[in-house]
């Protein structure tokens, strides 16, 4: 055909640039020297040598890649032969199979993962890297389907028998004619399968356990707050990328020309070999040694020194699988559906639920020693008495971060009704969480935060709902922190030991508990009912508040700690100038969350949903 | 390709066990109530009577409408995409399509996290405008945002079928239409569209479908006021805990996508 025009390159350039505006800007601040990702303040590898360290991220390489590969080969054979055998099965069988194929398609995600979930629950599998690569051949396949189908459909259906007349086999006829009739189709199918699975959040997250992680996995816990590692990572992948296609494309042609005259079955004996070899090594990888005892920990993402935790496998010479969650609620889903872990480090509301529910076992005191150095301000709460069930690990408020350059000192006294001060009308963020969202209502107008009263809880929506309407507030998640850091708007809801870090990483912000009462919550270490390792659990625990072991974990994460020593040794040194670490817990007005009845529950979620959707 | 039949077999097996069952077991919360046990079972319309209330029928209506969008907009600028690569040498088209596909590879939750930064009230974007000495725009937590990234990350999506379908088609049709006096735009309309619809259709089908069930974008860069369908099912499995509805507005979910497959399929065989 003629010329291309001037405007179609540009448009392919214009789009391509679109495409690839995210990845440079990732790329870019891969190299800065600090974590912010909006201001270049230096060059450095600081990342890419925390990256290298980084034991979590190389595995999780490796599983993302090991998996996309082997679902990806497995959808493509399965896929093709299923749409080849499809294309001459009665209209009937056609439609029943094109439609069952299609539901994974069109299902949401969250739905998929869900289903997949319980079915492996309920069967009884042990959930790692096999339900992990079962679950992504099972939502891959349907697009492989999708795509060689029309391809098949296209073909005349008396090209087989051609083939067949003229003296090939059916199997001779399907490699030799069939398949390379339709190979954009099957490569179009296994690109798309790859592209999914090696992308693949969701389900994987449901499916997965036993510590086996993929990218996405690290990168959703990494998150909480921004970490450029993962940009550093990202890098190197896109690098790799470029560096295997051009390669591709530069010496497999040579390649091929130069092994053309190699027989076939010599040929076809190397890819055997080579496949064979690939899925071994994924078995090998893909279980773990456990000569030694494992212990099972499932924690917050984000909320602990990993270095801690090398330092315990070393010392008490067994392995530790550390697992993260997102929330409480996303933990007890987990829970539920059948995962087991030793030691869980859930919020007060929550171990006040898995107490009532049975999930866990008491500790023996008398196995943590370290226990004698706890603060007695954390110690015996409503939610776990005597502290049966329970070793405090961090504690805190929620309380208003605000920039001290706007918002007007005066204001603050105003307490949670700041958050309806028309003077920032579409500067602040609320935290997008049906419990403290209406917790902030319910102080504001000087109820219980607790409460079961429904004309309270009415009068609490209609709170946030007006709030909603005049203030046009964002309701964000832990990108909040990020943005503070940033400066992007000028108060937000947040806990104190978010406040902490984002003061920490932007001295203009401050942080005050509003005078109506807030929340105070505790976070402590349980250990579940079907815990076998109990000694190595107790522990754990002992050895997490050890005091050196506690100033090295309150300073990395920026929480308060439960741990008498360190909270001194904090309040004297790192975090001395910030106000967020500083627990006030002596205004009566404040309060614990308590266990909520799943009808209650359910109110509260229903009314969020309506202030959110309206 | 009768000698084929038994090919399916594998398949129909396996999807019986991975997409079937799994189905049957949501349907089944569906349909029942009161907590996660399976033995309890009493058989319920409420979850789906709950449904009816005007907040979650606007939360189907907000994804309905986002999708669309999305979906037109997706075709809008990868069509001309997709045909231009057609255009191309075959290896440079395959060069093109590959990076068309690549950055799909890198992780979607770091591209949304990197435009929620070049979009931020003090990001990359603001401080160029604010070097150049104007007034910041405000972007993120708004529909702008929100469809700026699905389209950015739904496009190859629409772009890769309607290549497929482009690159299949005999080149010599075109010459035909144009030795017959066809003028280009008659060409593109009665030959090239034409032949494409396949491609479309598929592309559609693909981009509608992603954009309408998404939470985590919308979430990212819309703010949780974003409520999307796919945001409530997440909730009601993972916080809510009501695992009963949640599955309750899968099955509806995926019934309106049935029929809309359906509409899809007797376009596809009208084009026929």
């Amino acid at each position: 055909m003629k010329k291309k025009s001037f405007f179609s390159r540009f448009y392919v350039v214009l789009c391509l640039a679109f495409f690839y505006l995210p990845i440079l800007v990732t790329m870019i601040f891969s190299f800065n020297s600090s974590k912010s990702l909006t201001r270049m303040t230096g060059v450095s590898l600081r990342w890419y040598s925390e990256l290298i360290n980084n034991v979590e991220v190389a595995r999780a390489v490796y599983v993302s890649l090991s998996i996309a590969i082997l679902a990806t080969v497995i959808s493509t054979v399965l896929g093709t032969i299923t749409a080849i055998g499809l294309s001459s099965h009665r209209k009937i069988v056609k439609d029943i199979v094109l439609n069952v194929n299609n539901i994974p398609i069109l299902n949401p995600e969250i739905v998929t993962a869900i289903g997949l979930m319980l079915l492996f629950s309920s069967a009884g599998f042990r959930k790692g890297y096999l339900t992990m690569l079962l679950a992504h051949i099972a939502f891959c396949t349907p697009y492989v389907i999708t795509s060689v189908y029309p391809k098949v459909r296209s073909l005349d259906p008396n090209l087989a028998n051609a083939a067949m007349d003229l003296g090939a086999t059916p199997f001779e006829a399907l490699t030799k004619v069939i398949v390379p009739m339709i190979k954009e189709g099957v490569f179009a199918g296994a690109l798309l399968a790859f592209t999914m699975s090696f992308d693949d959040f969701v389900i994987s997250y449901f499916v997965t356990g036993n510590g086996v992680k993929n990218i996405s996995i690290v990168v959703y816990n990494m998150t909480k707050r921004i970490n450029p590692t993962i940009n550093a990572l990202s890098t190197i992948v896109i690098v790799v990328i470029i560096v295997v296609l051009v390669s591709v494309n530069v010496f497999l042609p040579k390649l091929e020309k130069r092994t053309d005259h190699i027989h076939p079955r010599v040929r076809r004996g190397v890819t055997i070999f080579l496949v064979a070899a690939l899925c071994l090594g994924l078995i090998r990888c893909g279980s773990i040694s456990s000569q030694n005892h494992v212990l099972k920990v499932y924690n917050a993402g984000e909320y602990i020194d990993l270095s801690l935790l090398d330092k315990f496998q070393e010392e008490y010479n067994c392995t530790v699988v550390y697992e993260t969650f997102e929330s409480n609620e996303m933990m007890y889903t987990k829970l539920a559906s059948g995962e087991s872990y030793d030691v869980l480090i859930p919020s007060d509301y929550m171990i006040e639920r898995l107490i009532k529910e049975d999930y866990l076992q008491p500790l023996d005191w008398d196995l943590i020693p370290n226990a004698s150095g706890l603060m007695e301000e954390v110690m015996d709460k409503s939610y776990d008495p005597g502290n049966k069930y329970s070793c405090p690990y961090f504690w805190g408020s929620v309380g208003i971060l605000y920039d001290r350059n706007i918002v007007d000192q005066a204001d603050l006294s105003e307490g949670w009704e700041l958050l309806k001060d028309p003077k920032y009308k579409g500067d602040l963020y609320m935290y997008d969480s049906e419990r403290d969202s209406f917790m902030i209502a319910l102080k504001a107008l000087g109820y219980s935060m607790n409460t079961v009263n429904e004309d309270e809880i009415r009068e609490a929506y209609e709170w946030l709902v007006e709030q909603r309407d005049t203030m046009d507030p964002i309701y964000a998640g832990d990108d909040i922190m990020d943005n503070m850091i940033s400066g992007n708007k000028a108060i937000a809801v947040v806990y104190s030991g978010d406040a902490s870090y984002t003061i920490s990483e932007n001295p203009d912000m401050d942080y005050f508990t509003p005078n109506q009462g807030t929340n105070i919550w505790y976070d402590a270490m349980v250990m579940t009912r079907d815990c076998s390792e109990t000694d190595l659990a107790h522990a754990f625990i002992n050895f997490m508040i050890d005091p050196e072991s506690a100033i090295a974990n309150t300073e990395e994460i920026g929480y308060t700690s439960t741990v008498k020593s360190a909270y001194d040794a904090m309040l004297d040194g790192t975090y001395a100038e910030i106000s967020s670490y500083l627990v006030d817990d002596s205004d009566p007005r404040n309060e614990i969350f308590g266990y909520q009845d799943p009808k209650i529950k359910q109110k509260y979620a229903e009314l969020w949903t309506k202030v959110k959707a309206q | 390709m009768k000698h084929y039949k038994k090919m399916i077999q594998p398949y129909v097996v396996w999807a019986a066990l991975l997409i079937v069952i799994p189905l049957i077991l949501i349907a089944l919360y569906a349909f029942t109530e009161e907590g996660n046990e399976v033995l309890t079972l009493s058989f319920t319309w409420k979850n789906f009577a709950k449904f009816l209330e005007s907040t979650y029928v606007n939360v189907v209506v907000k994804s309905f409408w986002l999708g669309i969008i999305t979906t037109f907009l997706c075709l809008l600028l990868g069509y001309p995409l997709a045909f231009i690569i057609s255009r191309f040498p075959e290896k440079t088209q395959a060069t093109l399509i590959l990076l068309v596909t690549i950055p799909e590879w890198i992780n979607m939750l770091l591209r949304t996290y990197a435009w929620m930064n070049i979009l931020a009230d003090n990001g990359i974007i603001n401080q160029l405008l604010d070097l150049l000495g104007m007034r910041p725009v405000n972007m993120m937590y708004t529909d702008f945002s929100v469809i700026l990234g699905l389209v950015c990350n739904f496009m190859p999506f629409m772009i890769i079928p309607i290549h497929t379908s482009l690159s299949k088609m005999d080149k010599s049709l075109i010459e035909a239409a144009y030795d017959l006096g066809a003028t280009p735009f008659q060409t593109f309309r009665k030959v090239i569209w034409k032949l494409s619809i396949p491609g479309v259709l598929n592309g559609i089908m693909m981009v509608f479908l992603l954009s309408v069930s998404t939470f985590v974008i919308p979430k990212l860069l819309g703010g949780g006021q974003y409520m999307l369908i796919g945001n409530l099912i997440e909730s009601q499995f993972i916080s809510v805990g009501d695992w009963n509805f949640g599955s309750a507005i899968s099955l509806i979910l995926a019934v309106i996508i049935l029929i809309f497959m359906s509409l899809m399929k007797r376009m596809d065989k009208q084009e026929e």
